[in-house]
């Protein structure tokens, strides 16, 4: 039993590391410009499905693979942001959702024309024998998602909060026009913000990829799961968004193997609208006041 | 272009195009589809347009009556009416109950909690495969028949659906016009001003949640009689994303936009087969592209345009009274 | 009899005290105005009585009903309407629906009829827009029937808020800052129809920052400072009062009477 439940751990800890990033990368766009981006899953199908063409396609070492997947997939953040986002400025919120949902639909039309609907793999990164922890095995590929994960949190931490360019990120969101008064560059902030959270979609799809395999649509369900994650645990909070991730993945897998693993989606959802219902802001967001 | 006129145009629009093209496909088949398409747009654009309460799960209660109605016609031999009604009954109760939790939210948390529901529902569908037929759905569902008359050519499914369209409109451009109908509107300008000026917000919220969904419903009803096929694919999150999309496309609050938008999003893909493996892409660029540069919407914006030529005519003679200040 | 009564009201933010211990009676058929500084409580005050916020402590009685812990709605049921301090109309709307849906209260059609366009409700409708028309023209607004909302000028919306809260024709009028913005020719007609409003019969409680307006218009006057009464009385008195000079007008400014 116990070993059952260390071995629903690691995968809840996996997956949930997939889920963070991804809210992470949500939280960050929908921080720095309000929007609430449904094609961020698509970034983590695009980092991995590059990643794989690269490195199968033209047979590319793959360390080199996975940068250059990862490299394209910030500059198609990035361009989106130039040539969608930025250009919707102003626009209603019910509009943003239809321009990212978009945006997903038209990734997807893309990978699907250049990769067509085959569900694809790729190699472990450092070899597939199984270490042994009792009774519950964890793949090495595990550890790198889970390390992988853990310092890229760290390094966005570290970013937001001790560098100059990170804070400067940060004023944009919180008042635009005071930001651009003291002579931040607004437009430079949010590519800055799209091309990371692209960065964190793509890390994302390549760590994972070797053990979920990819295929074109398998942006969809990791955007709303990332997004279900980012409101657990509070869409104000990087880090609770984050610490939302991990808590969703764990949920869903002890559901998966203690419940039923048909429904283990329809449980994370659950938790979401319970949160939604009981406390809007999250679990580790703050409250806020509301003003007439 | 004033409220009724419009609606004679569309009825007009609706009795001419099989007359002029009999057996087209076009129009016995996909203009079906724009049909059931249209009564769920403007049911949405009543709570989403109008009412400003976003939603996007507005498939699952199109699919709990396109269940019902098929679960208790095969299953249990129901005859098709009943089952229309049982499903508006159980549908209308779940939105009962999910509205006051639901719209407390707002924006983007609404959103998502809409989301959630739409998503938990297309589950169900998926997983209760012992009722629903899981992922493959149920088939052989009987038609309809009204008093003797059997549905059961596209011609007739396209009259049945047409007038089924056309009374959705009516009802929905008369509520609008009406006291529950300024409600609505006003609860979008401002909550707290529509709340001072006697209007109970929470259960007109209610209200127009629970109209939404019956609606939406009745045409789930329709769409599993009329394809005798139902299937949790035909009410996913996707789906919902296309009303809402049809909505916005055609341009929020304005019942004729909402048509418009269901026309133009359910031929588009039809125009787009053409281009074979491009399809989805182009979707999504035509999605982007229209809602970057057409925000208030196609309909709304041509209406806008329209309204400013004329009144540029009309203006020459003497003082344009509608001149903005 | 009054037609408001505030008794020990209290409430507070996170430890900051708004409104402390106050007390007021409003008689019917006055102007009764609030005065005192910013961040003295007025608009909360407004919002307590209108239901918008619940009181921590004291009650609220308006013409022998209990308001407390009643719902905005319901307290507008009891003929209590008001405005608000930044504008609140529905910019969605045209002007004409603006105060067609100040009359939500005085007509009673539902949905079901309403989709219907049944014939009573066709009646309704066209009682609804005569009513709207009224009110429009009471605030002098009637040239601006046919616009949208969103087009008018500042100064016609601020009227058009005013307009809406008459037509559901309440006893007691609650005016957050309507002088607010408008320039000298804009606040004298605004003096004129808050006469006219009393005139009518209708109760006005009156928040301003507009000296000379409030001491010409009111008949009575509350000093609030720090959430509390620190005067009350006529006009005449609150200009004389040694604690009003000294403590909100810092003794040295000259009304403009």
């Amino acid at each position: 039993m116990w070993d059952q439940i260390l071995q629903f751990l690691f995968t809840g800890v996996t997956v949930g590391a997939t889920y963070a990033l991804v809210a992470l990368g949500f939280a960050i766009i929908y921080n720095a410009s309000d929007v609430v981006n449904f094609a961020q899953g698509e970034f983590v199908m695009m980092g991995a499905m590059c990643a794989v063409f690269l490195y199968s396609g033209s047979g590319l070492p793959l360390p080199v693979a996975l940068l250059l997947a990862v490299a394209l997939t910030i500059v198609l953040g990035m361009s989106f942001q130039r040539f969608a986002i930025a250009r919707a400025r102003g626009a209603s919120v019910v509009s943003t959702i239809i321009i990212t949902i978009g945006a997903s639909i038209f990734l997807r039309g893309v990978a699907l024309l250049l990769w067509g609907k085959d569900i694809l793999a790729m190699p472990h990164f450092s070899g597939e024998t199984p270490i042994q922890l009792g009774r519950a095995t964890l793949l090495p590929q595990n550890l790198w998602v889970m390390g992988g994960t853990g310092v890229m949190v760290l390094a966005v931490h570290y970013f937001f909060h001790h560098t100059t360019l990170g804070k400067a990120v940060i004023a944009c969101s919180c008042n635009r026009t005071a930001a651009h008064l003291v002579g931040i560059n607004v437009g430079l902030m949010m590519l800055i913000a799209y091309g990371l959270s692209a960065f964190l979609g793509a890390m994302a799809g390549v760590l994972v990829t070797p053990i979920t395999f990819t295929s074109y649509d398998a942006g969809v369900m990791l955007g709303l799961k990332g997004f279900s994650a980012a409101i657990l645990g509070g869409m104000g909070n990087p880090m609770g968004a984050v610490a939302g991730g991990l808590l969703l993945g764990l949920i869903e897998s002890m559901a998966a193997g203690l419940i039923s693993s048909g429904y283990k989606d329809a449980i994370g959802f659950v938790v979401l609208l319970l949160v939604l219902f009981l406390r809007p802001s999250g679990l580790f967001g703050k409250a806020s006041a509301e003003r007439v | 272009m004033s409220q009724r006129k419009g609606f004679y145009l569309l009825t007009l629009l609706v009795v001419l195009l099989p007359l002029l093209f009999p057996d087209n496909y076009f129009v016995t088949v996909v203009a079906v589809s724009a049909g059931l398409n249209a009564i769920l747009a403007v049911s949405l654009n009543l709570l989403m347009g109008y009412a400003g309460q976003i939603s996007l799960g507005h498939a699952a209660f199109f699919g709990m009556g396109a269940y019902t109605s098929a679960i208790l016609t095969t299953k249990f031999a129901w005859n098709p009416w009943p089952a229309m009604v049982a499903g508006m009954i159980l549908t209308g109760t779940i939105a009962f109950f999910m509205a006051r939790p639901v719209l407390k939210l707002k924006g983007h948390y609404l959103a998502m909690a809409t989301l959630g529901f739409g998503i938990i529902i297309n589950i169900i569908l998926v997983q209760a495969v012992g009722l629903t037929g899981g992922p493959d759905g149920l088939g052989e569902i009987p038609t309809l028949s009204f008093f003797g008359w059997q549905v059961d050519t596209d011609l007739r499914w396209y009259i049945v659906i047409g007038s089924c369209m056309l009374l959705v409109v009516w009802l929905a451009l008369n509520l609008i016009n009406s006291r529950s109908g300024r409600a609505l509107r006003a609860l979008h300008g401002s909550e707290v001003a529509a709340e001072m000026m006697g209007i109970d917000t929470t259960a007109t919220k209610t209200g127009v949640f629970v109209m939404a969904a019956l609606i939406a419903s009745l045409a789930g009803s329709l769409f599993a009689h009329q394809q005798s096929f139902v299937s949790p694919d035909s009410c996913d999150f996707f789906f919902s994303i296309e009303l809402v999309t049809m909505v916005v496309l055609g341009g929020m609050a304005s019942t004729y936009g909402a048509v418009f938008g269901a026309i133009v999003l359910t031929f588009l893909p039809e125009l787009l087969v053409v281009f074979e493996d491009f399809e989805v892409m182009i979707f999504g660029a035509i999605l982007m592209s229209m809602m970057i540069f057409l925000p208030q919407g196609m309909f709304v914006g041509m209406q806008n345009l329209l309204q400013r030529l004329t009144h540029r005519r009309s203006a020459l003679p003497g003082e344009d009274p509608n001149e903005p200040a | 009899m009054n037609l408001l009564e505030v008794e020990g009201l209290e409430k507070s933010f996170g430890g900051v005290t708004a409104i402390s211990d106050l007390h007021f009676e409003v008689p019917p058929g006055l102007v009764y105005s609030v005065i005192g500084p910013n961040g003295a409580g007025k608009t909360t005050l407004f919002n307590m009585l209108s239901g918008i916020y619940k009181p921590d402590e004291g009650r609220v009685r308006f013409d022998d009903h209990d308001l407390n812990g009643l719902l905005p709605h319901q307290v507008a049921q009891l003929g209590v309407s008001r405005t608000f301090q930044n504008l609140q109309l529905f910019f969605n709307m045209s002007v004409l629906d603006n105060v067609m849906v100040g009359c939500h209260l005085r007509s009673h059609s539902g949905p079901l009829s309403g989709a219907l366009r049944l014939p009573n409700v066709r009646r309704e409708e066209e009682l609804t827009e005569h009513w709207g028309h009224e009110a429009l023209e009471f605030c002098g607004l009637d040239d601006l029937i046919g616009r949208e909302a969103s087009a008018l000028p500042y100064g016609a919306l601020k009227r058009l808020e005013i307009a809406r809260a008459l037509a559901s024709r309440p006893r007691l009028l609650m005016m957050d800052e309507p002088a607010a913005g408008l320039n000298d020719t804009e606040t004298v007609e605004l003096r004129a129809l808050i006469r006219r409003i009393c005139d009518a019969g209708i109760t006005v409680l009156l928040v301003e920052h507009n000296m000379g307006l409030v001491m010409q218009v009111s008949d009575r006057i509350l000093v609030l400072d720090y959430g509390s009464r620190l005067a009350e009385g006529s006009p005449e008195q609150i200009r004389s009062d040694p604690k009003v000079i000294e403590a909100y007008l810092g003794g040295e400014v000259q009304y403009a009477v």
